[in-house]
């Protein structure tokens, strides 16, 4: 995966002047922040074998209610709106997934159409432009050189990424993703930590959801219309397993990335964007062929 | 006694392997196997869990590919790439778990094949061609046509994947351990359709691990062991059991299991389960689990067994009973409770229930440990000493802790793997599920070593296990539960495999039996009983009535010695007449039983109160009537 993302690296730096100027390495690492965040919690979902179809509007529907709340209340309290929204959501997908058996792919996308009409009737079916301009700080306030959008994507990387690795709770979802009988009969918490991904990743939708905001300054019923497909393609890509139980954060990083760079080049080469459908499917079908043919080695 | 229709030598085989080898992953299946079969015989497979007997007969019936070697059928080569490609060479195997659908009838099932045929379905032919099949076999009466298969007992199932083998025109049908969830009426019931087939020119393989089955239906025997065959189709009246089981093991078996564990090494009582129900499989199961102790838990596959370790250790419900740890009442409702309370459990599938493949060895290793830690981190380090020990138990280098397959080692080491994730725990409690299902005969005996080493240091130690000699081999008390009941605990010193074998029938297939106990305990106001003597001592298998004066002195599950009971002198006297006891309280009738195919059955007893005794010779009749028909 990271030799896949050198070599789109190198190539688009040798076909493109423009690539490696630090405005548009910034660039590319901003516009990574949305689907970066959500591609976190949908990385959590995956490695226990489920799948999120709602993030895309739970971010959209939790941006609609942070607009409605922070005119009365303030910013803090905006974004604690919708990140305990997003929370909520996901814990009541993960119950119904986890607790009562229901099918990850079936619960979120009725998730998904609810949020999205929930989204439209709260916000009137306009866009809320009417938010205060200070929140315009969460993006570009720099810290240690980079923006704070930036700072803060790479911040949850690397919490996420120790999660994963060095707690019980993270080997947990993994060992669940693997065997979840085995997870079961070695009396690991299956019920909880089966729930706790599709928390996270409704609150990382969330979260992602308030830098977008604050990115465009104004919330659009529509917004993070698709983001669930590119959050499942950048974790695919990364080298996850959809069975769960395979991959890793610092694989969906480089997803992202992957993604961005491809999307960016393809801008800076002029070509027709309608081609970056076709390029970033290729590249998905490819990871999952090569994660296919990897295991089938692996395992026999 | 069985004869073989067709004498090896003279007739060309209808099936001839040799030379086969198959590799699953790094394990070695099959190295070099072979088998021959000849039109007419039923042909034993045996083996040890693990030999390959059941790989190799995949490999014949198609369902598995070999990676080298030769299949010869009918004088022609033979490239089984799939089930179908066998069948319609003629090749069908009754499988362990049998292969039918159970939403479709009988009658729909024996003709599946068929069901892929284009063209219109004539369900009144087929109809008549599954009479016939029936018919061939003696069990027309035995299969309604149009029940659906999911409501059929394993024997009827089994009936059903033999008459669909026949439906196909099959002339060489393997049956992969037919026996295994039988009872002894049941299996009795299976020979007679074999004797049958063979009569009928069909060529028969029976892989079992039971001696006493493969001496009563098999003409010639082939004996796998690691992979290998090591004796190639000798007739079976010239072996013994103990040539077979040298074959099998490779070694005496006296060097597998240690001593036969005596009775005494008991500590105090740990656990104590009483009258557990978790339906829909256990119904009323009894036991006390001592420290130091290795106990046995025996029964058919499906008595209950599984689910009652499942139900101890929290992963199950259980609707009633009591269960006491250290003499505090105890339910864990979840693995983690039991876990923290000092359980451990081994469960029967190593890859669905026990591994995660995800994961290193080490991380396998310390999997009960991230269970029972409590915190946030992992705390690896703090087993890093432990860990180092257990290695040295295992015999596995430490730099294999960091292999990142677990399904690359062999099932001995997987095994001893999840067991040593137990003992890293440190247990009071140890419950293990066919702890050595798969296991290669070597590394079976370092496992026993290894549980004996456990029980040793003061842990109880649970067994479950169809394979009897195991249990006998290993357990110094055996408890054996039948449809989902304990039947009896008894010290292992006084059991053998035959005796296991009647006590853990399924009491289900003893309804017409019990009924004969409780007519003549009722019609003579005494006790009827059914049991097996042995060398001085009784075995009670089953009791009807009988209170006060006509008592004779032992319940249903009973081990006494002959001078423990109330009828010492009619049991040491010889059958044939009512004896009475010396104090003229009761007299005592025994009648010595056997099955139709003349298998010893042991005694049914008559005890009445008083002197007045009612017609032996009548009684006596009766009896034999209801063996020649039953069980």
């Amino acid at each position: 995966m990271l030799g896949l993302a050198l070599v789109v690296f190198v190539g688009l730096s040798l076909a493109s002047p423009f690539f490696l100027l630090s405005n548009n390495l910034l660039n590319l690492l901003d516009q990574s922040v949305v689907t970066g965040i959500t591609a976190v919690g949908m990385t959590f979902v995956i490695l226990t074998g489920g799948i999120d179809l709602s993030v895309g509007s739970v971010l959209g529907l939790t941006s609609v209610l942070m607009g409605m709340t922070m005119p009365h209340y303030g910013i803090p309290a905006g974004i604690a709106v919708a990140v305990v929204a997003g929370g909520a959501i996901g814990l009541f997908s993960g119950v119904l997934v986890a607790r009562f058996g229901l099918a990850s792919f079936v619960v979120t996308l009725g998730v998904m159409a609810i949020g999205r009409s929930l989204a439209y009737i709260c916000s009137g079916a306009t866009s809320i432009s009417d938010i205060p301009p200070a929140i315009n700080d969460l993006v570009y306030t720099p810290v240690l050189g980079v923006p704070s959008n930036v700072a803060t994507l790479l911040v949850m990387y690397v919490l996420a990424g120790l999660y994963l690795s060095f707690t019980k709770g993270g080997r947990t979802i993994y060992a669940i993703g693997s065997n979840r009988e085995a997870a079961r009969a070695a009396g690991l918490n299956v019920l909880a930590y089966s729930v706790l991904p599709y928390v996270v990743s409704g609150a990382l939708a969330a979260a992602a959801g308030v830098l977008l905001s604050a990115q465009v300054m104004s919330i659009d019923p529509l917004a993070g219309t698709a983001l669930e497909l590119d959050a499942i393609a950048a974790v695919v890509i990364g080298g996850a397993s959809l069975y769960g139980g395979r991959g890793s954060i610092m694989g969906t990083l480089i997803g992202v990335m992957i993604m961005v760079m491809i999307r960016n080049g393809l801008n800076l080469l002029g070509v027709n964007p309608f081609w970056q459908g076709s390029a970033i499917g290729g590249i998905i079908i490819a990871a999952v062929l090569a994660e296919r043919l990897v295991s089938t080695r692996m395992r026999g | 006694m069985p004869t073989a229709a067709v004498s090896g030598d003279a007739t060309p085989p209808l099936l001839l392997a040799s030379d086969i080898d198959k590799t699953f992953d790094r394990t070695r299946a099959l190295v070099g196997a072979g088998v021959e079969i000849v039109a007419g015989e039923v042909h034993a497979l045996l083996g040890a869990n693990g030999a390959g007997k059941s790989t190799l007969s995949r490999v014949i019936s198609g369902h598995v590919r070999r990676d080298r070697g030769t299949l010869t059928w009918r004088g022609a080569p033979l490239d089984p790439r799939s089930p179908r490609d066998a069948l319609s060479a003629g090749i069908a195997m009754v499988m362990q778990e049998t292969s039918l659908a159970p939403d479709l009838s009988v009658l729909e099932n024996i003709f599946l094949p068929e069901l892929a045929l284009p063209g219109r379905l004539r369900f009144a032919a087929l109809r008549e061609r599954a009479r016939k099949i029936l018919d061939s076999l003696g069990q027309e009466a035995t299969l309604p046509l149009d029940f659906e298969v999911g409501r059929l007992s394993v024997a009827q199932r089994q009936l059903v994947e033999i008459a669909k083998a026949l439906a196909v025109d099959a002339t060489l049908i393997i049956f992969d351990e037919p026996t295994a969830s039988l009872s002894p009426g049941e299996v009795e019931r299976l020979f007679d359709v074999m004797t049958r087939l063979r009569s009928a020119s069909h060529a028969l393989v029976f892989v079992s691990h039971r001696l006493e089955e493969v001496f009563a239906i098999t003409d010639r025997v082939t004996v796998m062991r690691e992979g290998r065959t090591v004796a190639r189709s000798l007739p079976t009246a010239s072996l013994s059991q103990s040539d077979i089981i040298r074959l099998m093991v490779g070694q005496e078996l006296g060097r597998i299991y240690a001593e036969r564990p005596a009775d005494t090494v008991r500590g105090a009582p740990i656990l104590e389960v009483r009258n557990l129900r978790a339906p829909p499989r256990v119904r009323d199961v009894s036991f006390t689990l001592h420290q130091g102790e290795i106990l046995g838990l025996g029964g058919l596959v499906g008595a209950g067994r599984s689910e009652t370790l499942e139900a101890v250790f929290g992963l199950r419900p259980h609707t009633g009973g009591e269960i006491r740890l250290n003499g505090k009442h105890f339910i864990a409702k979840r693995p983690a409770q039991a876990i923290r309370a000092g359980i451990g459990f081994v469960p029967e599938d190593r890859r669905g229930q026990s591994i995660v493949p995800d994961f290193s060895v080490r991380e396998n290793l310390l999997l009960g440990h991230l269970s029972a830690h409590r915190g946030f981190g992992l705390n690896y380090a703090s087993r890093n000493t432990r860990i180092a020990e257990l290695l040295r138990l295992l015999d596995l280098p430490s730099e294999r802790l960091l292999d990142a397959n677990m399904l690359n080692f062999s099932g001995g080491m997987q095994q001893k793997i999840i067991i040593a994730r137990w003992l890293l725990l440190d247990p009071r409690v140890l419950l293990l599920d066919e702890p050595t299902k798969g296991v290669d005969i070597g590394t079976r005996s370092s496992i026993y070593a290894m549980l004996r080493e456990v029980a040793d240091r003061g842990t109880a130690v649970l067994v479950v296990s169809s394979d009897f000699e195991e249990l006998l081999g290993l357990c110094s008390r055996i408890m054996v539960v039948s449809d989902g009941a304990t039947i009896s605990e008894m010290p292992s010193a006084v059991l053998d495999e035959a005796k296991l074998t009647l006590f853990a029938a399924p009491r289900s297939s003893m309804a017409i039996n019990a009924r004969l106990l409780a007519d003549l305990a009722r019609e003579t106001g005494g006790a009827a009983f059914w049991a097996l003597l042995d060398g001085g001592r009784l075995f009670c298998l089953n009791r009807v009535g009988g209170e006060a004066a006509a008592d004779p002195g032992f319940g249903a599950g009973a081990t006494p010695l002959f001078e423990e009971t109330r009828i010492p002198t009619a049991l040491a006297a010889p059958p044939g007449a009512f004896v009475a006891e010396p104090d003229g309280a009761r007299g005592t009738l025994l009648v010595q039983v056997q099955s139709h195919r003349g298998h010893g059955l042991g005694w049914i007893g008559l005890t009445v109160p008083g002197t007045t005794t009612p017609d032996a010779a009548t009684i006596a009749r009766r009896v034999h009537d209801v063996f020649a028909h039953s069980i």
